[in-house]
């Protein structure tokens, strides 16, 4: 699928956006902080190259406001622009989870191969818990015999 | 026919749309010895176009692969206006339609489904019954290599289907032990995928990312259980192509139909018969399309129900957390195991009809973010998602549940005054409005849906009542029967107006069930094809 470009954003924007992205994702409960993964760097490229369509909000939201620090653009663009927070967000979170310390942090090892092994096969039938279902015995509504003359 | 426009050479039979019920008509007839020609919108899907087996598979399935086509906006899709529906229809433009982002729940539905005038006094019976469907959904089972486990007690006596069924996994046991506690129904999940390698199909890997298309080449889409064969015997199969219109001759019998190929380039498809397997969405809007002076209403219309009675099964859903690790994103994608126990109808409840609920795996963590939109950001971010992500991600499952949704006229699809495909064709809107019996139903369920999560041993749930993005199964917009005046199409999906038009797809339904639809639709168009060749030339 056709990749488009990234757009170019300024140190100054990928700064801004690791701010807010570190209020967001803070280092905590033995996760690292947004920042820290980069997600402002090869994270918001990555992101941004697959769905561009987020571009202009995440850009909007980094190049409003004035001085202040993440924390304090980030409360402003919760309140004055929720489609800038909800893109900005989205970007940090998705470059953030999809990057490979924070999955193993999580234990998560992603959409991985695992086909059925022949231990698994048949696990329903363990302790008895698929013939209890067939104990209880036919639960359907069979045809009735004068079938309706249809529509 | 207007110059600059191309025409080709007559086919017997002209298939329009090549997706399930396409591709299992097209195979059929082509092997029948029939010159077959399928016209589709949309185009070949390479498993290197999927992004399950990379990190990007999350992401991308929120745009690019999103199922509902106002989001994706791919040329080849047609918008939809859906300002006045609760629910939105969701589908695919490709060769496979819609199969190529389905779940592959594989359900066949249950005798009372086609009687359910007779046995709940409300909507129709279907023209045939259970019965006369079985042989079929057999046929079909082997063509697209189900697994799972024949003995369901909701069902009559079936066949075993062709491969063995799917482990239940961590999900599949803390819910089925929930439902032994309370003494409801469970079964181990039929399956349109293979848990073994399968004729042409690849083992499933278990990745879990069915609905963003399989890059295993594992899950059964007809573009891979189908489309090889049909094009073996000689089917031709044109992509990129969009029809406009179907045309008809002065004595009202179809004689192919105009479409336009991605260079703007229109041609005329000439047939002796033509099938209409757009789905319950594209179905009708196409019929509408094809009005003329002689059918000013919408081909094949004279009973007013082209496009009306859409039903789209509304989805309610209870995600359970649990305190331990259950590899919530293990594939398939679809679910571990279903329950069919509050599925027939018991007067006692005050609705009709019911449901049926899957137990399915609840995917990867950005997936949970989503549903954190719109609370404070404090509640959302910060330390408090690392607690949130530590403590459900991984560790949950879904109780969905599928409501039957009962025809009613005006729910529908209808053609957009201003709204427009890339081509500048009427695009459809639909109207859909939940009755006051789904309202119950889901209520209802919901409760016992909660009920079987805390017996599973969730320690918290979150609900959704109703999810706007569930137009998975479009039915019920051609219906069939057997009085000209209240159903457009018969048995055999032949239009009661137009005696060489067919429609086999979901639109055909008369009533929605609580499955998911697809093995239905295939082995009705199995069934409707082969009456075709039989009856060929009477
Ligand atoms: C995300 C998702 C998950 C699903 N999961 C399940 C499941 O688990 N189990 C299940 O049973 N079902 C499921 N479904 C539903 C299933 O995909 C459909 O029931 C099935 O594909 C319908 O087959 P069909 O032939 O009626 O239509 P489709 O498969 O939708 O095919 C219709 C084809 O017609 C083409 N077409 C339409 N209009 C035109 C035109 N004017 N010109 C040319 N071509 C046209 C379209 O491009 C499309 O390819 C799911 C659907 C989705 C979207
Ligand atoms: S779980 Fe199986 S069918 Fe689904 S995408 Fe993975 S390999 Fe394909």
């Amino acid at each position: 699928m056709a990749k488009e470009d990234p757009i170019r954003f300024t140190a100054a924007d990928r700064a801004r956006f690791a701010a807010i992205a570190d209020h967001l994702i803070p280092e905590a409960e033995g996760m690292p902080a947004a920042s820290a993964v980069e997600v402002q760097n090869a994270g918001l490229d990555h992101v941004l190259s697959l769905r561009p369509e987020l571009a202009d909000s995440v850009l909007r939201g980094l190049r409003s406001g004035g001085e202040e620090d993440g924390g304090a653009a980030a409360e402003r663009l919760n309140r004055e622009d929720p489609d800038a927070m909800g893109a900005i967000g989205l970007v940090a979170s998705a470059a953030y989870y999809m990057h490979p310390e924070v999955r193993r942090r999580l234990g998560y090892p992603g959409q991985v191969q695992r086909p059925v092994t022949p231990a698994e096969e048949d696990d329903f039938r363990k302790g008895g818990l698929l013939q209890a279902v067939i104990d209880r015995g036919p639960i359907y509504r069979p045809t009735p015999e004068e079938g309706g003359a249809g529509g | 026919m207007s110059s600059g426009m191309e025409s080709e050479g007559a086919a017997d039979v002209l298939v329009i749309g090549a997706g399930a019920s396409g591709a299992v008509a097209t195979r059929v007839l082509a092997e029948a010895g029939m010159k077959v020609v399928c016209l589709e919108q949309g185009d070949w899907v390479s498993p290197d176009e999927f992004f399950g087996h990379t990190p990007d598979w999350e992401l991308t399935s929120q745009k690019i692969w999103h199922p509902n086509p106002n989001v994706r906006g791919r040329p080849d899709d047609y918008p939809v206006n859906t300002e006045e529906s609760d629910v939105n229809p969701l589908m695919l433009a490709a060769v496979g339609g819609s199969t190529v982002i389905y779940a592959a729940h594989w359900h066949r539905f249950m005798p009372s489904d086609f009687r359910v005038r007779t046995l709940d006094g409300v909507a129709d019976d279907w023209p045939f019954a259970y019965e006369d469907l079985a042989p079929f959904y057999d046929a079909i089972d082997t063509e697209m290599g189900v697994s799972g486990l024949a003995g369901d007690p909701a069902y009559p006596e079936t066949a075993s289907p062709p491969l063995p069924p799917f482990p239940i996994g961590r999900i599949g046991r803390r819910a089925a032990e929930g439902m032994n506690k309370l003494g409801w129904h469970w079964w181990p999940a039929p399956m349109a995928i293979p848990s073994r390698p399968y004729r042409g199909l690849s083992q499933c890997a278990r990745r879990g990312t069915c609905m963003q298309g399989c890059p295993e080449q594992a899950k059964a889409s007809v573009d891979l259980t189908h489309w090889p064969a049909a094009l073996k015997a000689g089917a031709r199969l044109v992509t990129g192509a969009r029809v406009a219109r179907i045309e008809t001759d002065r004595a009202g019998r179809a004689t192919g139909a105009l479409w336009r190929d991605r260079a703007g380039v229109d041609h005329f498809q000439a047939a002796e018969a033509v099938i209409v397997c757009c789905n319950g969405v594209g179905t009708p809007r196409l019929l509408l399309n094809s009005a003329s002076a002689r059918f000013p209403d919408g081909l094949a219309n004279g009973s007013g129900m082209v496009g009306r009675n859409l039903m789209m099964h509304p989805y309610a859903a209870v995600v359970g957390y649990f305190d331990e690790p259950l590899d919530s994103w293990l594939g398939p994608a679809g679910q571990a195991i279903h329950s069919l126990q509050f599925y027939e109808t018991d007067a006692d409840r005050g609705f009709v009809r019911g449901a049926k609920w899957n137990a399915m795996p609840t995917g990867g963590p950005l997936g949970m973010r989503s549903a954190y939109g719109g609370k404070p950001l404090e509640e959302a971010w910060g330390a408090n998602l690392h607690k949130t992500t530590a403590k459900r991600f991984g560790r949950s499952f879904e109780w969905g549940i599928i409501a039957e949704d009962l025809p009613d006229e005006a729910n529908r699809v209808v053609l957009d005054g201003s709204l427009t495909d890339g081509d500048g064709f009427a695009a459809p809107k639909i109207v859909y409005r939940n009755s006051e019996n789904t309202e119950k139903l889901l209520a209802f369920h919901l409760a016992r849906a909660k009920e079987a999560m805390e017996a599973a041993g969730a320690y918290e749930m979150t609900t959704t009542e109703l999810m706007r993005d569930c137009g998975w199964h479009l039915m019920g917009t051609a219906r069939m029967g057997r009085d000209p005046e209240t159903s457009v199409v018969d048995e055999y999906g032949r239009a009661h107006d137009v005696p060489n038009l067919y429609v086999y797809d979901g639109s055909v339904f008369v009533t929605s069930s609580g499955f998911n639809p697809t093995a239905t639709i295939c082995a009705i168009a199995l069934r409707s094809a082969m009456n075709l060749v039989e009856t060929r030339g009477r």
